[in-house]
């Protein structure tokens, strides 16, 4: 599954530090996401989209 | 308390727990070892809800479990295999698959015994030496997979 998510915390200006604080989850999660190694559940995919104020459908890309 | 705090915490832990086994063990007192690690791991429980920061995460987790699932089905094998063949050596005297010498030594009392359990409880910590070897193995692979140790770019 793909992600835009470091193109929306660049937009956000947030670092991995920050965005991993405000969701709740280590700094690695959010670099593994954003590498594309792993997958989120779909609560977290859901707490992701919601914080950057867009449809889930925008931040992931199933392939 | 910061998680490296925590994490230093768990080393110094570990390095108090192994002198003092080698203390029960001089002493010959089990009681020691067995307080002193039901005792490190309640201290290692409480320091963690004291971490402010996120020690686990849904990814933590998952590597966890899937390690932890691979362990277990190895070792229950290993296990099942090595407490089979405990048991025929145990056994295999009393159920006379050997029969005895008529006038042979009679069951030994109590303190004979002893260090048929010692070597019982060295066996036991032989696999799960072998277990937590397996485990870390896994826990490794999955960490990697899941982009553990993945370069920072920032």
């Amino acid at each position: 599954m793909r992600n835009k998510i470091k193109v929306f915390r660049a937009m956000h200006n947030l670092t991995q530090e920050d965005l991993a604080s405000k969701l709740g989850v280590t700094r690695q999660t959010i670099l593994a996401l954003e590498k594309e190694k792993y997958d989120p559940s779909l609560t977290l995919a859901f707490r992701i989209a919601r914080y950057f104020g867009v449809t889930i459908e925008e931040v992931f890309l199933f392939e | 308390m910061k998680r490296n705090v925590f994490y230093l915490l768990i080393g110094v832990i570990a390095l108090a727990e192994v002198f003092l086994f080698w203390l029960s063990v001089e002493m010959q007192t089990p009681l020691l070892i067995q307080a002193a690690i039901i005792g490190g791991i309640l201290v290692i429980y409480l320091a963690r809800r004291l971490v402010r920061e996120p020690v686990a995460d849904e990814r933590t987790e998952l590597i966890a479990e899937k390690a932890a699932l691979k362990t277990l089905e190895i070792f229950l094998v290993i296990f099942l295999a090595v407490s089979l063949g405990t048991v025929v050596i145990g056994f295999g005297r009393s159920l006379r698959f050997h029969p005895e010498p008529p006038f042979g030594p009679p069951p030994g009392p109590f303190p004979n015994d002893i260090p048929i359990l010692g070597r019982f409880g060295m066996l036991q910590l032989a696999l799960l030496c072998l277990m937590v070897i397996l485990y870390v193995g896994f826990r490794m692979y999955y960490a990697r997979k899941y982009g553990e140790w993945e370069k920072d770019e920032e």
